[in-house]
């Protein structure tokens, strides 16, 4: 049984297999340079020693010369679990059911139970271990830039951390769900990937820069007069790198800070990621009753 | 040796959403006959297959394969059928290695010698494509498998469709033989009556999801007897019961269940031929509250 999921999903494992390949040699050539860059400039020192204050202007450069840079990573890497999870559902049931080929799969003798069981397993692992490797890479590249930036922005945040294999392991539910109602492969897949835009775009905005747990406040005396206190400086205005600053009002001599702290990537993570997950389980549950219910 | 009975099915009934697709089907079949499935198309013969194999469960009544519910699906009730489902069906990408690398790892039982003897002795390509197969050798590989599983019941759906005359020949002596070889019980759905009359010993015949006639051929045939008899005889005045009938000018045709055979000196009596017996049952009407079967599907 693990021979045939490894045959039928090979093309699969192959295309992950050249994706990770391509994203592992842009990260290790942008990510050594970004080191070189980030030491050569003297960052670590100059944050060592007044957290980026009196190097503001090498900072800002830093920052803009690497964020459009890793953005031709992280950008792409968006749609990545949405297309191969909902490509990779399908063909698990759909394809099955759409060819006519489950009336030779389960007279062998391997329980129908087994047979899915197997294949959800071995598939989900596979993607499992893609996800991984890719937000590791993403993590790894990022991280001088995340020194000096916040990781709580959508490309970053969706790649380099958990909702990256989350949501890839959500599409692949959606897709088996779908692959089994539609009994045709390519439009479930469609079906597949829309049905995962429409749960995931919604729970990424809620999760992070919409902010479920709600933003924290920060009130700040007013120095040389409130000027807009951030404007030309590329320290948050609540003076610590990794903070997502949402707005900042004046409120008579003081401005108030409304920010996402850095401290708050994992948690955001875990919510976003354990709704994926948990819109994914939903998916493959109801798949796997509506196929007893159909067989028995 | 003990009698063991391959099959048994009890009232078995499969509906379809309003229509039944199968209803009320009762019958037993001895372990090491070779059985005839015999019906149009829609009679719901490709259903009675996939209860029996368990790919279908019931909507009533319960089939057996030896003494061990159909519907159980476990890997001890796998391993005692092996089946061909119509039209083949095999991943077309996987190349005919793969396919019996497949068998051999989804079947315990599996006989690696006979299958890869029997692709080399038929010529087919271990290495090309199962979507570059003609439909001939796709069925042939289909078969291998099914013959490889080496299972007790071996149940084929229409094996011979795409097959030509000649390749139909090998095909059914391939089974022939696995059947006597390994006195294995095999179910064979065909429309190909001749060639069902040189196979099988057992008959099973099936009109609109009815059974219309089960059992040894060799019993139903000395139970059948078409009579020659003068036009204006009515039906009642025959004994038994009146399958068909055919009426001419002067004279009819009548072929009639009656046991023990009839005799009357206006009458002439013939035994009946294998082909007579199955388009008779093929031709009679149901009763007029059934509605045509679907073909089987999941829901």
């Amino acid at each position: 049984m693990i021979w045939v999921t490894w045959r039928q999903h090979r093309t699969q494992a192959a295309a992950c297999f050249a994706i990770i390949c391509v994203v592992a040699v842009l990260a290790v050539t942008l990510g050594l340079w970004m080191r070189t860059a980030f030491s050569d400039d003297g960052l670590p020192a100059c944050l060592a020693r007044s957290g980026g204050a009196d190097c503001q202007g090498k900072i800002a450069g830093f920052v803009h010369k690497f964020t459009s840079a890793t953005q031709l990573i992280s950008v792409p890497l968006l749609a990545i679990p949405g297309f191969l999870g909902a490509i990779t559902g399908p063909l698990l049931l759909g394809r099955e059911l759409e060819q006519g080929t489950w009336r030779m799969a389960w007279s062998q003798t391997v329980p129908r139970t087994r047979w899915l069981t197997t294949k959800l397993v071995l598939v989900t692992g596979g993607l499992v271990i893609f996800g991984a490797a890719i937000s590791a890479l993403v993590s790894w590249y990022q991280a001088p830039l995340d020194q000096v930036s916040t990781r709580l922005q959508l490309s970053t945040y969706v790649t380099g951390g958990l909702v990256f294999t989350c949501s890839l392991l959500c599409a692949f539910g959606i897709g088996v769900l779908t692959g089994l109602l539609l009994r045709n492969t390519i439009g479930a897949m469609v079906v597949a990937y829309i049905s995962w835009e429409i749960v995931g775009t919604p729970g990424i905005l809620l999760s992070g820069p919409l902010h479920i747990p709600g933003p924290a406040t920060m009130r700040l005396p007013c120095r040389d007069g409130c000027p807009g206190a951030s404007a030309g400086s590329v320290l948050p205005a609540t003076g610590h790198f990794g903070d997502q600053v949402l707005s900042v009002t004046r409120s008579g001599a003081q401005l108030i800070v409304s920010y996402l702290p850095a401290g708050r990537f994992w948690t955001l993570q875990f919510i976003a990621g354990g709704l994926y997950l948990l819109v994914g389980a939903a998916a493959v549950a109801c798949a796997v009753w509506l196929l007893h219910r159909r067989t028995t | 040796m003990t009698e063991v009975q391959a099959l048994r099915a009890e009232g078995l009934g499969k509906r379809y959403g309003h229509i039944w697709g199968l209803r009320d089907c009762t019958f037993t079949i001895p372990a090491g006959s070779v059985v005839g499935l015999v019906g149009p198309n829609g009679a719901g013969k490709t259903t009675m297959l996939a209860l029996t194999v368990g790919l279908l469960a019931p909507t009533e009544g319960h089939v057996e394969v030896f003494g061990e519910p159909s519907r159980a699906h476990t890997a001890g009730t796998l391993a005692r059928v092996s089946y061909l489902a119509q039209d083949h069906p095999m991943y077309g990408s996987f190349t005919v290695a793969d396919m019996l690398h497949l068998g051999a790892s989804m079947n315990p039982a599996w006989d690696r010698p006979l299958a890869e003897q029997r692709v080399d002795t038929l010529g087919i390509p271990l290495k090309r494509k199962i979507k570059a197969l003609s439909g001939g050798q796709q069925a042939q590989v289909a078969l291998t498998m099914a013959l490889a599983k080496r299972a007790p019941l071996m149940v084929l759906d229409e094996p011979v469709a795409s097959l030509d005359p000649i390749a139909r020949l090998d095909f059914m002596r391939d089974i022939m033989a696995a059947a006597a070889d390994k006195a294995i019980t095999v179910i064979i759905a065909s429309h190909v009556i001749s060639e069902l009359e040189r196979l099988c010993d057992w008959l099973l015949v099936l009109t609109e999801g009815r059974l219309q006639l089960a059992g040894p051929i060799d019993d139903l045939r000395a139970g059948h007897r078409l009579l020659t008899v003068p036009r204006q005889t009515a039906d009642a005045d025959l004994p038994g019961t009146v399958i068909a009938r055919d009426d001419s000018d002067r004279h009819s045709t009548v072929l009639v269940a009656a046991d023990p055979p009839p005799q009357h000196p206006q009458w002439v009596v013939e035994p009946v031929s294998f082909e007579q017996l199955v388009l008779a049952y093929l031709r009679r009407r149901s009763a007029p509250d059934l509605v045509p079967a679907q073909k089987a599907a999941i829901g």
